[in-house]
């Protein structure tokens, strides 16, 4: 799951100085985020500077068809823009950027990732997709995403008062797992076999 | 179309070892999500099941689950889904459903599948486009071509060297993305631009993880505020809602509708020719679930005939042609005070006025006010959820006195020990007003509510409000409350202390796309193009017109078409060119649906015409308050399925 944050006015001022800007805004992740306020605040400045030619709220660009639907009432727009700036996620802008190939397409935000993938809700859990899922022996806590070193053979020793050295603001994943293996009466799972990782992604090992 | 499913059952021999030595399995398989909505019957399970039978184990049973990660769905349907004498769960699902599982089972949990690895794929829609969220968007520089996923060793600052023909020496089989970049920058002219740009670094510290995390504590709970679902599409308010209630012109003919309420069409009582007055019956309830209906202007009665009707096609209307005189009928004056109404003589009152729900339901309110169970709370639904509308807003500000002095009444009618007027945190003019205006009145309270669609249910509002749950198929009154709408409470101030029926009502003519908005007190029977060409008419093309709100209203094909008692607005809007494409399963519906219902099978059910499915999936409890269409990253019309679906289910019966 993303989610995105409008770009400092160091980092947009460039993009926009002396340049007729056509605006597309995407709100189909809204329910999730959508940096409204900075954006509009920002919008409002281009149009009384006189420099947009026009502007679009819309939902979902990443679904290139109704991407299309929506756009084609506003060609004339774009073509008298000399930059389209979009403020959405990377897909929303790569999206934009393959139909308007020969316009200068621009992100207005940064995008960051959530827990969680692109799924239902953001969540508190993240999934690596590291292709050989590790819960069975974790009773259901990811040593992957958990655990800040993502090791797979129990805690780095470095935890204090429970806490993640790396980050200290972070409980250690191995002694949650602990209590979770111990509340389900199952510590004997620690006591298996050494774990090797295997980082081959699943394209290379179905070669 | 690309399929971003997430898991595959682990191979057999790492399957039987992790069986080795569990027994009494129940296993949980999560529909998978984000591929094409095919089949809802996925193979992993039963081959699972297939598994644990030759090894001999017991299974006490399975069930599958859509978006096992919707923590708050999953939670619901654990509690009575794992039957007594299971030791081991096995979940089928991306590492996220299992995790969600594993917090919640409080048994041993273990995960039959591997999460396949699909990084960089974000998109809501199925698009071979992705996104790795490096915090530090690069595409401004590479003419919209991503080089983090799409160079092999994401490189930022140009070509590694080592591309042969144009492909990676990575992965041959894919195109070098610095190739492509070169190709898209010099077809825009802007290789000067790139090749000018400083040496780019990439800033991994860019991803703060606290924000991140921080944000997903603080949207968890602000998704779940008050109830369930429910979504935030932009409000537009502002266009109208500083404007005061304006009279429109007296119109020249009013076309009265006998049915604008929920139950039998009134019969008519005048015949072509009777001269009428203003607050004179014209037709009378036919039933118990039905409204009289009185006429707003006095004139002659010109004809009874079918005419067009916003959501009805067309119905029988009276026609009458105004005098201009609005001459009052004899029989409006005011009734005896409300300490002296008894509670029957206050329903009575209510029905002869014709007073229906005016949020656009139309449901009698007299039979609202003669709850069959025991009512303690009256709720008054302030919210004006809908974007664009602000008639109620108005009323609450400009009618203050009589919204209370009809609150009183209708505590007083159904015996209710409190009144809650509800208003959303959008509106702080009309919170304050109406908490100076209660503050001395001992039963009746303010709540202020955080702006979220649609609060203005009466079940969303009761569970907001007093935390019941309604049940499926109930009514308000099953858990103590009775819910009115603020234009009707009005109503029945009116119909208590003028003695005036329901003939007129405050309408919002609003939209980006109506030359000047404005809220106005307009006579029941006003033609709706009138209203339009007295807000000096429509700007620009491709527009839609809409009777109510953009989420609950009415397409308005013809607008030659009465302002009704559940008319609250008129909108004209922009177009919005989409076409239905198929379902991906992304479960945002799910995630907005304040039913806690499952849309997504509606549309796929209504295509199959399965109503039986539809059934089982609990389509009469929906409440057609769009979310799930509002939502729909394939733009699927779902409300006009879930209608179709409601239909046939009826005639099952």
């Amino acid at each position: 799951m993303l989610i995105t944050e409008l770009k400092s006015r160091e980092a947009l001022a460039p993009l926009v100085e002396g340049k007729k800007v056509f605006i597309i805004n995407c709100e189909g992740c809204k329910e999730v985020h959508f940096p409204g306020k900075e954006a509009a605040e920002f919008q409002k400045e281009l149009i009384s500077a006189g420099c947009v030619t026009g502007t679009i709220t819309t939902d979902y660009i990443c679904n290139p068809d109704n991407m299309k639907l929506r756009l084609q009432k506003h060609m004339s727009e774009i073509e008298a823009a000399d930059v389209v700036l979009v403020f959405s996620c990377g897909v929303g802008v790569q999206t934009i950027a393959n139909y308007l190939e020969e316009k200068k397409v621009c992100a207005a935000c940064d995008t960051y990732p959530l827990p969680g993938f692109q799924g239902v809700t953001p969540l508190e859990y993240k999934c690596d997709q590291c292709g050989e899922c590790w819960l069975n022996l974790t009773g259901g806590i990811c040593p992957i995403t958990a655990c800040s070193k993502s090791l797979v053979n129990g805690q780095c020793g470095g935890s204090k008062n429970g806490m993640c050295e790396v980050d200290s603001s972070m409980e250690c994943g191995w002694e949650r797992i602990q209590r979770r293996l111990e509340q389900i009466g199952r510590l004997d799972l620690l006591k298996c076999p050494t774990n090797v990782r295997n980082f081959a992604t699943d394209e290379e090992v179905s070669k | 179309m690309e399929n971003y499913t997430k898991y595959r059952l682990k191979d057999k021999d790492e399957l039987v070892s992790v069986l080795a030595g569990k027994d009494n399995l129940f296993i949980i398989a999560c529909n998978k999500c984000f591929k094409e909505f095919e089949t809802i019957d996925e193979p992993e399970c039963s081959e699972f099941e297939k598994l644990a039978a030759e090894n001999g184990k017991t299974v006490t049973g399975s069930a599958r689950v859509d978006f096992l990660c919707n923590k708050t769905q999953t939670e619901n349907k654990l509690q009575d889904m794992i039957p007594e004498g299971t030791e081991n769960i096995f979940v089928i699902s991306c590492g996220l459903g299992i995790q969600t599982v594993a917090d919640l089972a409080g048994k041993p949990v273990y995960a039959a599948t591997n999460s396949l690895n699909y990084t960089g794929y974000h998109g809501m829609a199925l698009t071979e486009r992705k996104c790795d969220a490096c915090a530090q968007c690069y595409l401004n520089v590479t003419g919209g071509i991503c080089p983090i996923v799409d160079c092999s060793k994401s490189l930022v600052n140009g070509q590694c060297g080592g591309a042969k023909d144009g492909k990676c020496e990575v992965d041959s089989s894919k195109d070098c993305a610095w190739e492509k970049i070169y190709r898209r920058l010099e077809k825009q002219g802007r290789l000067e631009e790139f090749l000018n740009q400083p040496v780019q670094l990439r800033d991994y510290s860019k991803v703060n993880f606290k924000f991140v995390n921080d944000y997903v504590k603080s949207i968890r709970e602000n998704r779940l505020d008050g109830y369930y679902g429910g979504v935030h599409p932009s409000e537009r308010k502002e266009f109208t809602e500083h404007l005061a209630l304006k009279r429109f012109p007296e119109p020249e003919e009013v076309v009265i509708p006998l049915s604008m309420h929920a139950g039998a069409p009134a019969n008519p009582v005048v015949q072509v020719g009777d001269t009428v007055k203003v607050g004179q019956k014209i037709g009378e309830a036919a039933g118990f679930i039905s409204a009289p209906v009185h006429s707003s202007v006095s004139g002659t009665v010109v004809a009874i005939e079918d005419h067009g009707h916003a959501t009805r096609g067309t119905c029988l209307s009276v026609v009458i042609k105004s005098d201009g005189k609005d001459t009052l009928d004899e029989s409006v004056k005011p009734n005896k005070s409300l300490e002296e109404l008894t509670p029957d003589e206050i329903v009575e009152i209510v029905k002869e006025a014709g007073i229906v729900g005016m949020g656009g339901a139309g449901f009698p309110t007299s039979v609202k006010l003669k709850p069959a169970k025991p009512v303690d709370t009256i709720l008054l639904n302030g919210c004006e959820c809908e974007p664009l509308l602000t008639a109620d807003h108005r009323v609450l500000l400009e009618y203050v006195d009589d919204v209370i002095y009809g609150l009183k009444a209708i505590i007083k009618a159904v015996g209710a020990e409190k009144g809650v007027i509800v208003i959303e945190d959008n509106k702080p003019d009309a919170i304050e007003l109406m908490k100076e205006k209660t503050a001395a009145i001992d039963n009746i309270e303010v709540v202020e509510a955080k702006t979220k669609y649609p609060q203005g249910a009466e079940k969303m509002l009761i569970k907001r409000v007093t935390g019941r749950k309604v049940p499926s198929g109930g009514l308000p009154a099953d858990v103590g409350c009775v819910v009115s709408n603020i234009s009707t409470t009005k109503a029945i101030s009116d119909a208590i202390q003028k003695g005036m029926p329901l003939v007129e009502r405050v309408v919002t003519v609003t939209g980006e796309r109506l030359k000047n908005p404005g809220n106005f007190i307009v006579k029941i029977g006003t033609n709706t193009q009138d209203l339009i060409d007295y807000c000096g008419g429509l700007v620009g093309d491709d527009i839609t017109i809409k009777a109510g709100g953009p989420m609950m209203g009415f397409v308005l094909s013809d607008t030659n078409v009465p302002i009704m008692k559940g008319s609250n607005g008129i909108i004209a809007v922009e177009t919005d060119h989409t076409k239905e494409q198929p379902c991906i399963k992304c479960g945002r519906c799910m995630d907005v649906c304040p039913m806690e219902l499952s849309p997504l099978y509606f549309a796929k059910f209504a295509d199959e015409e399965n109503w039986q499915g539809m059934k089982d999936k609990n389509v009469m409890d929906c409440i057609e308050c769009r979310c799930c269409e509002y939502i729909c990253s394939s733009k699927i019309p779902l409300v006009t399925k879930i209608k179709a679906g409601k239909n046939a289910v009826r005639g099952m019966k």
